[in-house]
């Protein structure tokens, strides 16, 4: 690296980070800091899908299916022991004494979906593009209705709850930084690099010695266990999961996150998930006040329309701005096809 | 399970895979020849449904004029969407337009929503469209006969559009290499203006066969059948017109023989079945069944 | 561009302060409805009858000496996240009670964080009878069971229609229909009926055909079919099966309580149609007659569900108890919900007596005959 801004940056990260989360947790209200809580969800769960669909480049549509399996995983381990005999009264013999805190089954949850990830690539990695997102959508829908019909240990439709609240803002936090460190440490190094280099030309990649097939599997498992975490963070929030949740529409919501942070651009999909959950959250006074239900996703797509229209490339690019990256010069052209 | 129930079970399939088959065309179409996913497609269906209903309940036309403005106000919108957000966005990547037509069609279900309130409404075809035809064990309506004999129409006719017209030509040329057509003096923005129109128009139709079909329309109808149709695209190779027929075909007839032959208790592992199927078919044959190999660009 | 969004988002954000201020401390309600997405069609008309009796009570003075209720609406956006995030904010805004949902699945999201303030939670339309044991003695429900309604219907379907042999049909992608199934089939078994067939289908879906073809085919051929869905297949399914020729008689719960199943099928299909449903349609008591005219002449158009006035009843339950309470604070409103004892509500009587706290209430079993609506009889739990 030729400048050290990165780092200084990192630091600055983590700084405002833990002094945010202290003083936001003893200062607002309940309401609050659960939107700053889904906005950090949001930002790990935009940034881990960059890392699939912008550094590899693997129009993937399946992150919440990463989500509702990490979700649903750390969600069984930690389910209070009193509560899973009347809650979960089919649950299978092996599973009842399984118990875990809260920090390792959020790792497990993470690891499992990057484990059902290494097998989904195994399968559906070969196809490109358009194709790859119809069998990621198909994974996707997979999953949910497993997830419907595995009754004894999901109850099915109606979806496990009574978790332990155990998410806060700082939980969230520290996952912020760890995502955005990791991925940012993937981008600029060689693995990285062979990634954006089998997004642009992927048969120029091959000759010059790139494996495809393990820099694209590489790419979606890191996403998937990211997913994985955010799920379980996700169902220790809002204290249920139910199949429904993790639907084609999240997983538009953040691909959305992606493409107008810019594809590829870690900077941007950081601002582009913290924009996107908070002027949500804008227009609801205004549907309140007036009735009009629906009117905050009508001005959202009319906006996010227009900034493809004026920046199809997305706010950063490829790339990273200046201000993060000091002078050092991008290694990838700055607008991907 | 004797023969008259395979069948009616096989009737049935073909049935609501004409059903796809006519929304996918349009879809298809815009996606071979601007090689864009157009998730809009489905709200257009909606707003072809809803149009039949103002212009029969309301206005109380024949028909035939019914279809007629329907189809106008199908092209007016492909149009009207065309202009204001994907030509702007043309030489972007090809997920920015994705990306755009989510944005789109979420804006249309809203809109929907707030202006006609989310309530199903009853939509009914005139009563000779119902009736109900023997043929042998089989049963099936009018209106059913109708969607075949319209999906299979629009197809050789727009096949016959793609290949033998000069818009068809210029389509084509489009679809190869958007440069080298200007260069030969094709009018490009012209060219796609004419695919949205055509593709729009065919999902405002589809969506009044929906509403005759089904009886019931609202404003988040649109998901479905753009889904579908999208679905039925993919599978039967990118921008290939028989191609998505085909895929709408295999989707309908799998929807309805899963749930038909097997015990009823698989019937809620439909989805996941169809979903498997179709990965199955794009690993064997990853450019879908009639595609060609499109390279690298995703 | 950010600072566009700053400037827009602070606007906004604003906005609220602006509203006006009343006299006396107004007594604040959240109601937490899904007005967007899929459960919008059952849930705005829930937040239309309960602005309706808000109004009313306002109109006639307010509650304990002249306080105004003012409701609080969230879109809780049918989804889980939005449902949380708007009982949080719900919550920070100091309501004393909240209203909502038509699902259990929202419910379970947003309730708990109720129960953990001590703030009463009142749904106005879910109807999973575990829901006040999972969430605790902050959960109160308008409607009754799943199992009540289930029960109701076995009874009439077994004793007065004379049904031996039963198919069933169950949405299996809710909890809601696939409970119902689960309760009408443990009553009907329990009453010597033979269960010939089960079938299943998903939310959404509009071709019944391949269940049809099969229904045709099963043997012995079952004297009725139960549909357990919710009303946007409810007349989809009726129109399917009368237009296949099938002329047995369909039962179903309170999905089918809706105007589809005459409107989608038409006046002369829609024949032969019986559901279990909350007392309210075609009922001749004072009360409805009252709501459907003041609904009529607030919206312009007749209550679309029975979901309308279930969120009429539950804001009419909350100023009920207010009233016997004689204060307005979350304890005391919570104490005196639970001793709620003969409610006369749209849909009727409420009564929390059970010890499972659902309420035990009338079900209208009803009868569709060419598009008539009639109410056959008014069937009571045993359990009281």
């Amino acid at each position: 690296m030729e400048s050290n801004r990165p780092r200084y940056c990192l630091g600055l990260l983590i700084m405002f980070m833990v002094v945010f989360s202290l003083g936001i947790e003893r200062t607002a209200n309940d309401y609050i800091l659960a939107i700053v809580s889904f906005t950090g969800i949001n930002i790990i769960l935009a940034v881990s899908l960059n890392v699939t669909n912008g550094f590899a480049g693997l129009f993937s549509l399946g992150h919440p299916a990463f989500m509702a399996i990490g979700g649903y995983t750390t969600a069984l381990l930690t389910f209070s022991m009193e509560k899973k005999p009347l809650f979960l009264p089919d649950l299978p013999q092996w599973l009842i004494p399984v118990h875990l805190p809260f920090f390792p089954a959020l790792l497990v949850g993470g690891c499992f979906a990057a484990l059902v990830a290494q097998i989904v690539g195994i399968s559906v990695l070969r196809l490109k593009g358009h194709y790859l997102a119809v069998a990621t959508m198909g994974f996707l829908i997979i999953v949910q209705v497993l997830l419907n019909n595995a009754n004894s240990i999901t109850r099915g439709p109606l979806g496990l709850n009574g978790l332990e609240e155990f998410t806060n803002v700082s939980w969230v936090a520290g996952w912020v930084v760890v995502t955005i460190y990791t991925c940012w440490k993937i981008k600029f190094s060689s693995l990285g690099r062979s990634m954006l280099a089998v997004k642009e030309d992927s048969m120029a990649a091959n000759s010059l010695g790139v494996d495809l097939f393990y820099t694209r599997n590489f790419a979606l498992t890191v996403g998937a266990f990211f997913a994985g975490v955010a799920g379980g963070l996700w169902g220790h929030l809002i204290t249920a999961v139910t199949p429904g949740s993790f639907s084609l529409i999240m997983s538009f919501n953040i691909i959305v996150m992606v493409v107008v942070g810019g594809t590829g651009s870690i900077t941007g999909s950081v601002t582009a998930a913290i924009i996107f959950t908070l002027a949500i959250e804008c227009f609801r006074p205004l549907e309140e006040n007036f009735g009009i239900y629906g009117v905050g996703e009508i001005v959202i797509s009319l906006v996010l329309i227009l900034i493809l229209i004026f920046k199809p490339s997305g706010m950063f690019g490829t790339g990273e701005p200046k201000f993060v990256t000091g002078k050092y010069k991008q290694l990838s052209p700055t607008n991907g096809k | 399970m004797d023969f008259g129930y395979i069948a009616q079970q096989l009737a049935n399939g073909l049935i609501l895979g004409s059903m796809y088959a006519l929304v996918a065309i349009g879809f298809s179409m815009i996606y071979g020849i601007v090689r864009l996913i157009n998730f809009a497609h489905g709200d257009i269906v909606m707003i072809g449904a809803f149009t039949t209903l103002v212009l029969m309940e309301t206005a109380g036309l024949p028909f035939p004029l019914v279809a007629f403005f329907v189809l106008l106000t199908g092209c007016g919108m492909g149009i009207l969407i065309e202009r204001i957000s994907f030509r702007p966005m043309r030489g972007a990547p090809q997920v920015t337009g994705f990306i755009a037509s989510l944005g789109i069609s979420i804006m249309l279900q809203n809109l929907g929503i707030l202006t006609l309130s989310a309530q199903p409404r009853n939509f009914s075809f005139p009563s000779y469209m119902q009736r109900i035809l023997n043929l042998g064990p089989v049963s099936f309506r009018v209106v059913d006969v109708v969607i075949i004999l319209t999906a299979f129409f629009l197809m050789v006719a727009l096949i016959f559009l793609v290949q033998k017209t000069k818009l068809g030509i210029a389509m084509r040329a489009t679809a190869e290499n958007i440069d080298v057509a200007r260069l030969m003096g094709i009018d490009i923005n012209k060219t796609i203006m004419a695919t949205f129109a055509i593709g729009s128009g065919l999902a405002a139709i589809a969506g009044l066969m929906w509403g005759g079909k089904f009886g019931q329309i609202d404003p988040l109808m649109g998901y479905v059948p753009g889904l579908k149709s999208f679905v039925a695209a993919v599978i039967g190779g990118v921008g290939s017109i028989p191609g998505a027929i085909l895929g709408a075909f295999i989707l309908g007839l799998s929807e309805v023989l899963f749930v038909g032959l097997l015990p009823p208790i698989y019937s809620s592992y439909r989805d996941a079945f169809v979903f498997g199927v179709l990965i199955i078919i794009l690993i064997a044959m990853p450019n879908g069944l009639l595609g060609k190999d499109i390279g690298d660009k995703a | 561009m950010k600072k566009c969004f700053i400037t827009i988002g602070l606007f906004f954000m604003s906005l609220p302060l602006a509203t006006p201020c009343f006299s006396a401390e107004p007594i604040k309600i959240g109601a937490l409805y899904s007005l967007t997405g899929g459960m919008s069609s059952i849930d705005t008309p829930s937040l239309r009858g309960a602005e309706l009796a808000v109004k009313i009570i306002n109109k006639n003075g307010g509650l304990l000496d002249g306080r105004m209720i003012e409701l609080i609406s969230v879109d809780a956006k049918t989804d889980q996240k939005a449902a949380a995030i708007g009982a949080k904010k719900l919550l920070s805004n100091g309501v004393i009670a909240g209203i909502g949902h038509s699902d259990p699945s929202f419910v379970l999201p947003s309730a708990p964080l109720f129960q953990k303030k001590g703030i009463p939670f009142v749904t106005s339309g879910a109807t999973l009878p575990t829901l006040p044991m999972m969430i605790g003695d902050c959960l109160f429900m308008v409607p009754f069971g799943d199992d009540d309604q289930s029960f109701a219907i076995a009874d009439y379907s077994f004793k007065s229609l004379g049904v031996k042999n039963v198919a069933i049909w169950t949405d299996n992608s809710m909890d809601f229909t696939k409970t119902l199934s689960k309760f009408y089939k443990q009553r009907m078994t329990e009453l010597g009926a033979k269960i010939v067939l089960e079938d299943f289908f998903m939310m959404g879906d509009k071709d019944f055909s391949a269940q049809i073809a099969r229904l045709k085919n099963v043997s012995p051929q079952p004297d009725a079919v139960f549909i357990s869905s919710i009303p946007n297949e409810a007349g989809l399914t009726t129109k399917q099966l009368r237009e296949n020729g099938l002329t047995l008689p369909i039962v179903s719960g309170d999905g089918f309580d809706t105007e589809l199943i005459v409107t989608v099928p038409g006046k002369e299909l829609a024949n032969d149609v019986y559901f279990s449903t909350h007392t309210y349609r075609a009922d001749p008591r004072p009360e409805v007659i009252q709501f459907i005219a003041d609904y009529e002449k607030e919206y312009g158009v007749p209550p679309e569900n029975a979901f309308a006035p279930l969120g009429y009843d539950a804001i009419a339950l909350i100023a009920d108890a207010i009233t016997r309470a004689g204060s307005a604070t979350p304890k005391a409103l919570k104490e005196s919900l639970a001793k709620t004892m003969g409610f006369k509500a749209v849909t009727g009587e409420i009564s929390y007596t059970r010890p499972s706290r659902v309420p035990v209430k009338g079900v209208s079993i009803i009868s569709v005959k060419k598009g008539e609506y009639n109410v056959e009889e008014i069937w009571f739990p045993t359990t009281k």
